[in-house]
């Protein structure tokens, strides 16, 4: 079983929008620099498909069952590490 | 329980054989001969079904219907096909219409379609496209809020019921940029719109179902209530839309049951009555072989159908794999089987006026339930969204087997026949399996409970070992599925052909809980004894089987096929009496 980290305590949210850049980094082959964390998923080339894997991810690292809907509620980076750390804080 | 002559009886089925009571025997094949060829809907035999109130069984009790279970709605939609499927879609359709109401509804709204439903009122379902087919998220529907009042324009095409139905939920564009959250789901009542605003298209010439209202619809500033009329909060719609279609597409298969029900019926029909060099077509081992493979072909499905189904109440979380597989392998595995015996009715296959010796206007039906079955594999999901769904989803369900699981509770209820299913819980389904496919984690188990058995009877260890030959293959296919990089939007071939082999897997693994959770129950049938329908049944998914093994439980299958068809009785897992004999 994947437990999550047990550092979560202290997590801000910063932390989880560099998380998020640095997984969507990795899936868009593309340095970090580059992703913008004010625009739309869907114009960083994230598709439904990717969000999916990303919920996983997140259950993975964070220990939260996420559905794809965040994703569409959230839809830019920053703004989903707001709803996530909320999660997590929560 | 009851200790009657077949062991206990099924409270799906039972239900199935009071409405074949109630409709009494089929009407003349020439008018619904005549009706398909004029391209004329199905009045009378739409009525009779309303006039046993049918079309309660779509509506939830808690609204006042009489849908209770799935599996015994599923039921009566098949035993409607399995007479005439053009009739079962015409009818059936106002579910489709209703179900997001059911799913995301308010209570008020809920009663008020319950009511209208009750009445007799056509519900039709407003989804696709010219332009977009099953492309929802491009659709071009729209709709403009302005205060209390929306109004929606645009056309949707392919609409079955369009022009018949009184109701209408529309999926609209809310938003100009559209996307996930830029729709919501409107009721259409027509009776309240003034004459224009709801304009049917003209009737669609369709291949099949010729007789049902394949037509569509224009709106032109149609004025709805922006609150009372919406489905859902707002910006919902296209979630909804894929959570009802999770319980549209696995009440499908019970279309496909039905097409092959019928076709079976007619094929052993004409095989037994058939005489060539001096035998019966039926005891020519090859034409034998034909219709006992069609049969295994069908019991899967049935097994499949019927766990996902009851997965509906026990695993609702894990419909969107499950739907999507059962839409997507029932409907085309039913075509194969059709397919077959056409090749086996030779000529009678393609004859409108005879069946056997029979020469009657319209008595040549299987080359009708062929026709009307074609559309069964495109609406509400074809095959190709089927399998892209399902491949979207390989991240989730390689995940989840990465991770290991306990036993899931609910799917041993959903396996077990004589278990009371728990209401359904439209809430708990999901746009995606969070912790993959139950069905799946239980085949190691159940492959040694397999074990286990055949331990102590021999009989068994022919389909333990398929058993283990499809645990094997289901291993493998996990683990080429883990391997796969999140695909971009333009699926590859390969992953269409993971999708179709993990939509096998999925089917076979049902057949595999449903008979283990039932052998017991069931042992008195020779069907279920020694696992022979399983063992022919997964050896027709290509699981390698034993060849005597396999021969002794195809004879099994033949005669049990036989006295089922004879006997006026449901080709099916379980017992099922009918009032089929038609009349000319």
């Amino acid at each position: 079983m994947n437990s999550p980290d047990s550092t979560t305590v202290d997590v801000t949210p910063a932390d989880v929008a560099a998380w998020l850049v640095e997984r969507i980094a990795e899936y868009r082959e593309a340095p970090a620099a580059e992703i913008d964390t004010t625009v739309p998923l869907a114009e960083l080339g994230l598709d439904s498909v990717y969000v999916l894997s990303l919920c996983g991810d997140v259950e993975d690292k964070w220990g939260l069952v996420v559905e794809p809907t965040v994703a569409w509620d959230h839809p830019t980076i920053d703004a989903l590490a707001v709803h996530l750390h909320g999660e997590i804080a929560s | 329980m009851t200790a009657t002559d077949t062991t206990f009886r099924h409270a799906p089925m039972v239900a199935l054989e009071q409405l074949e009571h109630h409709l009494g025997p089929a009407g003349p094949a020439a008018e619904r001969s005549a009706d398909d060829l004029a391209e004329e809907f199905p009045v009378a035999d739409v009525a009779a079904l309303d006039a046993c109130d049918l079309a309660l069984h779509y509506v939830p009790e808690e609204y006042g219907g009489r849908l209770r279970d799935f599996e015994r709605s599923a039921a009566l939609i098949r035993a409607v096909a399995g007479r005439d499927l053009t009739v079962a879609i015409a009818h059936g359709k106002t579910f489709l219409g209703c179900v997001c109401v059911w799913v995301a509804g308010s209570a008020e709204q809920a009663r008020r379609v319950a009511a209208l439903v009750a009445a007799k009122v056509p519900v039709s379902w407003g989804l696709t496209e010219r332009e977009h087919g099953s492309d929802l998220v491009n659709g071009e529907l729209t709709a403009v809020v302005d205060g209390d009042v929306v109004r929606l324009t645009g056309e949707k095409y392919l609409i079955n019921n369009a022009t018949r139905g009184g109701l209408v939920t529309v999926l609209a564009r809310v938003t100009p940029e559209g996307g996930p959250r830029g729709f919501d789901v409107y009721l259409v009542q027509r009776d309240r719109l003034p004459g224009g605003a709801y304009e049917p298209l003209p009737k669609v010439p369709t291949v099949g179902i010729r007789g049902a209202d394949i037509s569509g619809f224009a709106l032109r500033e149609a004025e709805v209530h922006a609150v009372d009329d919406r489905v859902g909060e707002p910006g919902t719609g296209l979630e909804t839309v894929v959570r009802s279609l999770q319980l549209t597409r696995t009440l499908c298969s019970s279309l496909s049951l039905g097409a092959a029900d019928h076709g079976l019926v007619e094929a052993v029909r004409f095989a037994s009555g058939r005489e060539l060099y001096g035998k019966v077509l039926a005891d020519l081992p090859a034409a034998a072989r034909t219709l006992t493979e069609c049969y295994a072909d069908h019991l899967l499905n049935e097994a499949f159908a019927t766990v996902a189904t009851r997965l509906i109440h026990t695993v609702p979380g894990e419909l969107a794999t499950v739907s999507a597989a059962v839409k997507y392998l029932v409907p085309v595995r039913t075509e194969g089987l059709l397919a077959r015996l056409r090749g086996l009715l030779g000529a009678r296959a393609w004859l409108l006026d005879v069946r056997g010796d029979e020469v009657a206007q319209g008595v040549g039906e299987f080359q009708k339930v062929e026709r009307d079955h074609r559309i069964v594999s495109l609406f509400d999901g074809n095959t190709v969204v089927n399998l892209s769904s399902l491949v979207s989803q390989f991240p989730m369900v390689a995940r989840g087997h990465r991770a290991g699981r306990e036993p899931e509770p609910g799917l041993a209820v959903a396996a077990d026949l004589t278990a009371e299913l728990p209401p359904a819980d439209f809430a708990a389904l999901r746009l995606v399996p969070m912790k993959g496919v139950s069905v799946l984690h239980n085949l190691a188990p159940a492959a040694a409970e397999l074990a286990r058995l055949a331990a102590r009877d021999p009989d068994l260890t022919p389909v333990a070992g398929v058993v283990d030959a499809l645990l094997a293959g289901t291993r493998e296919l996990l683990g080429e599925i883990a391997v796969q990089p999140i695909v971009p939007p333009d699926v590859p071939p390969y992953a269409f052909a993971l999708a179709r082999r993990l939509a096998t897997m999925i089917a076979g693994a049902s057949a595999v809980a449903l008979w283990l959770g039932n052998q017991q129950a069931m042992s008195a049938d020779p069907l279920w004894r020694k696992g022979h329908w399983l063992l022919a049944a997964l050896a027709r998914l290509g699981v390698p089987a034993d060849d005597t093994a396999l021969d002794a439980s195809h004879a099994v299958l033949g005669t049990v096929l036989r006295d089922q068809v004879f006997g006026s009785r449901l080709t099916s897992l379980l017992h099922a009496r009918l009032v089929r004999e038609r009349t000319a």
